[in-house]
């Protein structure tokens, strides 16, 4: 099906908000969106499905007497569908309470393009280059090692597009693409089956590696098979992506809201100025990185994206605002106002959260470490405690290092501490920067976290 | 027709009508009264042995019909490689109406009481204690009708109907900060708000906060412990449960070399029930249009089934279970857990606290996790040591882990109450489910601490 342009999204949310200022609403936002994914599907070692899913939708937040109230309709083509949306916003608003501390939509302000969001190339691909691209991955995961075997994954290519329009004259749109593959295996050897190991490559651009993405989840798989027992002691950790993001997002990404930080949901609050890590962290929040998976022109209520300053040599500088926690302490937005789609109202996100490279290449980090553990996956990261830091996770599994080298993996292994405390004892960070999410990191060391083997 | 002409095996069509409340409160703030309507249709085919989905967000005629070419040209393309062609194990065709009859439906309660309903819960929470500095209420509630067709002359009508609620509080005093949580979820309706009065919600979770405020760390290593039913629950969905979901016992999980033989002690036994009346993770049809039924994985310590949809079922040569399920019309049904417990044996919890001199009981989890080699990890949100058989002080960010396989070995006695908890699984989709047991005693596990 083809896209909806720009000035028919525009129209649309347009239309919304005059049409709800008519019926008597204060205020009024409609984020129109629209979302094209097209997929397949590997399980089980072959390519068994293929989907594809649009998705349009209009959400519209109005304000009167200050209480707020949100309606959403994914039937954008009928115009009574949509006034019955505005409607239902009305009355919702109308049933809520009013909210003292609300000061207003955003104000209108000029926004910096995406850069490197958007490829042509993305939306013409069909189901059949995604067959070839999910074929390269599983052939280079089964040449790699007979005893892989790969237990789903699959590769997609989506374009998602919005539409912003306020009463206060914003309005904006903006498109972009992404293509992923990824590979989950797991490798066998007699009655010995290691935990799942995963790997994926997702851009903006039509350029992902799937050969890449076959040939580490099959190395990582393969490198489980080898297990031995470790001891319960304090010890040295390299942690990759995917142990970061799992960390991060549920503590410090959440200490960085300024919503929870109003809320006294924070460990930072009063924090600005003070030292919160070691002085090789250095962290942004760049809604504009270029080919960022978060990149956009705008957020989730059209205030611009842009680059901001968290952490600077273990400072903490500055928390992320949407509209409404910065205008409750007369500040400006940051462009932290993240929706999921048009079924959701606006809640403060970060975008881009970088964690800024060092200058040590991750082989020689790794050859630096005398004894410690390399962490990849962890289980239970969500059951951290998300105000205090506190964690008390599972690695699955945890690779042993020794004199610079993966000796062998471990099972069972949980680490237990305070993201807090772990972040002060970062001694260097590699150069290997990679995007996953919304986190983009390279790998950390961290001294002396508290390790209880099996 | 355009099944025909692309030869469609097998064809399904998911059409739904779906009308969603939301509300979201900080602090007895309502950040935003939500509303929302969404119809969409899920189509479904298999050619030459490959699956094509096509989703779109529309009931318009022209949209469907290119949206079933789009499908079979989507199962083609996904064909081209195959080595072993799907097929789909035999079911009866069902031709039903299912109407939910609810005490309090909750389209029909207006906006004003549900905020009202939240802001007592809110006021239970703040009132409790002066200790505890916020709280966030979400509620939802989803009606709707689901209309199932497929090409073998299957056709079902059935009601939607969910109300949920999540409330967490976190408390603060002397630069310690805790936090707890509770959910709330029924398909039977509105009516639960009855039972789970906004103030017995409200001081659970304010007092567990409070409580955590003077808890100790755990020392990490290897205890004997207590799990309470909530744990249970956690416990046999995360560390059991997915593990016999039959897709992920066939990617290589641990349990399809173990049918029939005995992985747990003789006090475990395990179920997974669509059937129970009102319970979250209930329904009359699956998303293929099989009949939910109460599904025995374990029996006295022994693997008896496994979670099916049709697809697997063919595989095992088993009898679907009821257990395909899709979250809405955007996604394909896949193998979901329903109501999965343990069953009661006949211990008193002072009976399993007795023996034991130093461990720990846990009461209320945070949060779990599985892996298909068996590795689980529960955390923990409420926690006592247990000390010379008595149940002592509390402890807090605790969290267990082990070997599925290993651990339901030392299983080595179970009480005889019984609770069923509300909660959301997530597996690329969420789907609402119950689980829960009785006590049981765990003569070891490993014990994440930080002391």
């Amino acid at each position: 099906m083809a896209v909806l342009e720009k000035d028919a999204m525009l129209y649309l949310a347009e239309n919304a908000v005059n049409s709800a200022l008519a019926k008597g609403a204060a205020e009024a936002e409609a984020y129109v969106y629209e979302g094209q994914a097209t997929s397949v599907g590997i399980e089980r070692g072959q390519i068994t499905k293929s989907n594809r899913i649009i998705d349009r939708g209009l959400g519209m937040r109005v304000s009167v007497n200050k209480a707020i109230g949100f309606a959403y309709t994914n039937i954008i083509g009928s115009q009574s569908a949509i006034e019955k949306a505005i409607v239902k916003a009305l009355s919702a608003a109308r049933a809520s309470k009013p909210d003292s501390d609300w000061n207003g939509l955003p104000e209108k302000k000029p926004c910096a393009s995406a850069e490197k969001t958007f490829d042509r190339k993305v939306l013409a691909l069909r189901p059949e280059d995604l067959v070839d691209t999910a074929s390269v991955m599983l052939d280079a995961a089964a040449n790699a090692d007979k005893r892989v075997f790969p237990i789903e994954g699959g590769a997609g290519a989506a374009y998602v597009a919005n539409a912003i329009a306020n009463s206060n004259g914003v309005a904006g749109f903006d498109k972009g693409t992404v293509i992923e593959c990824s590979l989950a295996a797991i490798a066998k050897e007699g009655s010995k089956v290691t935990p799942v190991c995963f790997e994926f490559n997702a851009e903006r651009s039509c350029n992902v590696n799937a050969g890449w993405v076959g040939k580490e989840a099959a190395r990582l798989a393969v490198s489980a098979l080898k297990t031995k027992r470790i001891e319960t002691k304090n010890t040295k950790l390299i942690l990759t992506q995917f142990a970061l993001q799992d960390l991060l997002y549920f503590t410090l990404i959440n200490a960085v809201k300024a919503d929870n930080v109003q809320r006294g949901q924070s460990a930072f609050k009063g924090k600005i100025g003070a030292k919160i890590a070691s002085e090789n962290v250095t962290i942004y929040d760049d809604g504009l990185f270029q080919g960022g998976l978060r990149t956009g022109a705008f957020d989730g209520e059209g205030a611009p994206h842009q680059k901001t300053l968290l952490v600077e040599k273990g400072v903490l500088r500055n928390f992320l605002y949407d509209n409404y926690a910065a205008k409750k302490e007369g500040r400006e937005s940051t462009g932290n106002a993240a929706r999921a789609g048009y079924l959701s109202t606006p809640s403060v996100e970060a975008t881009n959260f970088h964690i800024m490279p060092g200058g040590t290449a991750a082989e020689e980090l790794m050859s630096e470490v005398d004894d410690g553990l390399i962490i990849y996956y962890l289980q239970g990261a969500h059951s951290s405690n998300p105000v205090s830091g506190e964690f008390s996770v599972v690695a699955t599994p945890a690779w042993k290092i020794k004199k610079g080298e993966i000796v062998h993996c471990s099972r069972g292994v949980m680490l237990a501490g305070n993201i807090f405390e772990v972040l002060k004892n970062v001694s260097a960070i590699a150069s290997n920067d990679r995007k996953m999410g919304q986190l983009i990191s390279p790998w950390m060391l961290v001294e002396n976290v508290k390790v209880i083997g099996k | 027709m355009a099944v025909q002409k692309f030869g469609a095996e097998y064809a399904e069509v998911r059409a739904q009508s779906l009308s969603k409340t939301m509300l979201t409160l900080k602090e007895g703030r309502v950040e935003a009264a939500k509303q929302g309507i969404e119809d969409g249709v899920a189509l479904r085919v298999l050619v030459n042995g490959a699956w094509g989905f096509a989703s779109v967000g529309s009931l318009d005629a022209v949209i469907l019909t290119s949206a079933v070419s789009d499908a079979c040209k989507m199962a083609k393309a996904a064909s081209s490689r195959l080595k072993t062609p799907i097929k789909l194990a035999e079911t009866k065709t069902v031709e039903d109406r299912v109407h939910v009859k609810p005490k309090k439906n909750p389209s029909e309660i207006r906006m004003e009481d549900k905020i009202k309903t939240a802001l007592s819960v809110n006021k239970a929470i703040l009132g409790f204690d002066k200790r505890v500095k916020s709280c966030t209420i979400d509620y939802l509630d989803l009606t709707g009708t689901s209309y199932f067709v497929n090409s073998e002359g299957t056709c079902i009508e059935q009601d939607k109907l969910y109300v949920w609620s999540r409330v967490t509080a976190s408390a603060v005093s002397k630069g310690v900060f805790t936090f707890s949580r509770e959910e709330i979820g029924s398909t039977a309706g509105y009516e639960v708000f009855d039972i789970e009065t906004p103030e017995l919600i409200g001081a659970k979770v304010a007092k567990r906060a409070v409580e955590q405020l003077a808890a100790k760390s755990p020392k990490g290593g290897t205890f004997p412990v207590v799990l309470g039913p909530n744990v249970v629950g956690v416990f046999v969905h995360e560390a059991f449960g997915h593990l016999a979901e039959a897709d992920l016992a066939l990617s290589g999980g641990v349990l399809s070399s173990n049918l029939g033989k005995k992985i747990a002690s003789d006090v475990v036994t395990f179920y997974d029930d669509g059937t129970i009346s009102g319970a979250f993770g209930s329904f009359k049809y699956d998303d293929e249009g099989v009949p939910a039924q109460k599904t025995l994985l374990i029996n006295d310590g022994v693997v008896t089934g496994l979670m099916h949809n049709r697809e697997t079922a063919q595989k095992f040569n088993a009898e679907p279970t009821g257990n395909a399920r899709a979250e809405d019309f955007r996604v394909e049904p896949i193998i979901r857990m329903r109501n999965t417990f343990m069953a009661p044996r006949d211990h008193s919890l002072e009976e399993l606290v007795e023996g034991i001199r130093a461990g720990y009981y846990f009461k209320s989890f945070r949060g779990g996790q599985a892996n298909i080699d068996g590795t689980f990890q529960v955390g923990i949100q409420e926690a006592y040591e247990i000390v010379n058989g008595e149940i002592g002080g509390p402890i807090r960010n605790a969290s267990i882990s082990g070997n599925t396989l290993e651990t339901l070995f030392k299983v080595d006695a179970a009480g005889k109450d019984f609770e069923l908890w509300p909660g959301r699984c997530g597996k690329g989709q969420t789907a609402f489910i119950c689980d829960g047991g009785p006590h049981i005693r765990l003569k070891e596990v490993t014990v994440g601490g930080s002391a």
